[in-house]
């Protein structure tokens, strides 16, 4: 079973350690509820993880602000070897199997290296298996989460979950706002890949961000105001 | 109601022997498809079409019969528009995954997939793994889809670092179609508006043209000449890989009238 070694300082005495076993998966943070807590305000809260791929251990950075090394280098996703030097803030956690443990064939990991520069289908399809796991939560964690909050014409907040949010005088609509010349849906707020962008759909009064009239669609920015018939209401990123 | 003017190709390119990518272009219904095939010997082959058919297969079957409509889940957050896009491509996820695994020969076979299909006032992008989507609007170029590869996802969660990851690790996907039993599209929705441009295509595209490049060209040509006109770039550059790609215009929005509008549109018929 691996044991992974915390210290403070490269060669001072271990604070703690940890087993790894095969088949789990360790989470590296400043927050209590990671498994292998590290107090310190450079560690970010959730800092790194260690998955078992069934090949080998990978660490994983969680887009940490002060980033993870393994033996000095700058690390995104690594394949954890005996004797590696993971450094997080001033703190180090050492990877080693134990003795006589089966270690993974260092020849794999070599195939693994060279497989990953082939560009042909067969192991492109490979591959997509074997980082799914871990790759999958990237993109979808970055999607921009915002809310837009009345100033006035109402009160409080809406969040914008959906992938298009309409805004309009129908009860229907996800924000309803009255008034004589807005459109059963006025706008809508439609969640792309890069933000947020209102599109303005119906009714005699366009929709305004920051004073300016929309007359088919614009980008969002944190804070912008967006005017739609005598309701005022501003983007704000969470 | 939308009017969309829409041509699509495919082309060998001038290095590989057979085409994996494969198309899917219908006005009526308006939808439309790439999808880039992988996987050895005619297995890519095999997995674009399987995704592009079942595609087709399962919107033209829900447009002529809507009760019979079975959506595997139904994500509330999104239109039913969307929701029965996305229906088809979680079909098509699953069809190409029972077939690679019930044949050897198949094993291990996968596709992208990227679909643009249209409501009434709006269009739906989903895409898995790394064919683009672009949109051309008031003389911008934007993306629609989201880039499922190992480099887009670490450039995301940590773009200084990202940099060291190198350019190799550019074609490796996160996630394609047929891999597992289920797969998690990207999706958006938006307001479509009338001259508006969609571009889908295969990498064996866009790793030859840039957007600047497409941006250019398409508002000066018909769908069908850029089309020409683009893979003709691509394989002068060298064509190492299929090409493929999809071009519409939207030519036309009729507004469904409500309230006072209709009212007064009647009075004055």
């Amino acid at each position: 079973m691996p044991t992974l070694t915390l210290k403070f300082k490269k060669d001072s005495s271990k604070i703690k350690e940890y087993r790894l076993e095969r088949g789990q998966s360790i989470s590296i943070g400043r927050r209590e509820s990671n498994d292998i807590v590290i107090e310190n305000l450079a560690v970010s809260g959730h800092h790194a993880k260690i998955d078992w791929t069934g090949s080998g251990f990978l660490l994983t950075d969680l887009k940490s602000k002060n980033g993870t090394f393994v033996n000095d280098q700058l690390a995104i996703s690594h394949w954890l070897k005996h004797g590696d030097a993971i450094t997080i803030g001033k703190h180090i956690i050492e990877f080693a199997y134990g003795k006589d443990e089966a270690q993974p064939d260092e020849k794999e990991d070599d195939a693994m290296g060279e497989t990953m520069v082939m560009d042909t289908g067969k192991y492109r399809s490979m591959l997509a298996k074997n980082v799914s796991n871990t790759g999958s939560q990237g993109a979808a964690s970055n999607e921009p989460m915002g809310m837009v909050t009345f100033l006035s014409g109402s009160q409080g907040d809406v969040d914008l979950t959906k992938k298009l949010t309409k805004i309009g005088k129908n009860a229907s609509s996800d924000i309803v706002v009255s008034g004589l010349t807005v459109g059963q849906t006025a706008a809508t707020i439609s969640k792309r890949p890069d933000g947020y962008y209102l599109s303005y759909v119906g009714g005699i009064s366009k929709p305004k961000v920051n004073g300016e009239s929309v007359k088919d669609s614009v980008p969002l920015k944190q804070f912008d105001v967006i005017e739609i018939g005598s309701a005022k209401m501003q983007l704000i990123h969470k | 109601m939308v009017a969309i003017e829409s041509a699509g190709i495919t082309d060998v390119g001038k290095k590989r022997k057979g085409n994996e990518d494969a198309f899917y272009i219908n006005n009526d219904q308006k939808i439309f498809v790439v999808a880039d095939g992988m996987g050895g010997h005619q297995a890519g082959e095999v997995a674009s079409g399987l995704v592009v058919k079942t595609i087709e297969d399962y919107m033209s079957r829900i447009r002529k019969n809507e009760d019979a409509e079975e959506l595997a889940e139904v994500d509330l957050s999104l239109s039913k528009e969307a929701n029965r896009l996305l229906s088809s491509i979680h079909l098509s996820n699953r069809v190409v995954y029972e077939t690679a695994s019930g044949r050897s020969g198949y094993k291990g076979m996968g596709s992208t997939v990227s679909a643009v299909f249209f409501s009434d006032s709006t269009m739906i992008a989903t895409n898995v793994g790394d064919s683009p989507i672009y949109l051309i609007r008031s003389g911008e170029i934007q993306n629609l889809s989201v880039s499922h590869t190992l480099l887009a996802e670490q450039m995301a969660l940590n773009p200084e670092a990202s940099l060291q990851v190198g350019a190799q690790f550019g074609h490796v996907l996160t996630r394609a179609m047929g891999i597992d039993r289920t797969v998690e599209p990207y999706v958006c929705e938006l307001q479509s508006f009338k001259d508006d441009i969609v571009v889908l295509a295969s990498d064996g595209l866009t790793n030859k043209v840039t957007q600047e490049e497409i941006l250019e060209m398409a508002p000066l040509h018909s769908p069908q000449k850029t089309c020409r006109l683009m893979v003709d770039l691509a394989n002068d550059r060298g064509g190492e890989d299929n090409i493929t790609l999809v071009v519409l215009r939207v030519k036309r929005i009729l507004k469904k009238k409500s309230g006072i509008m209709k009212l007064i549109s009647h009075l004055f018929r």
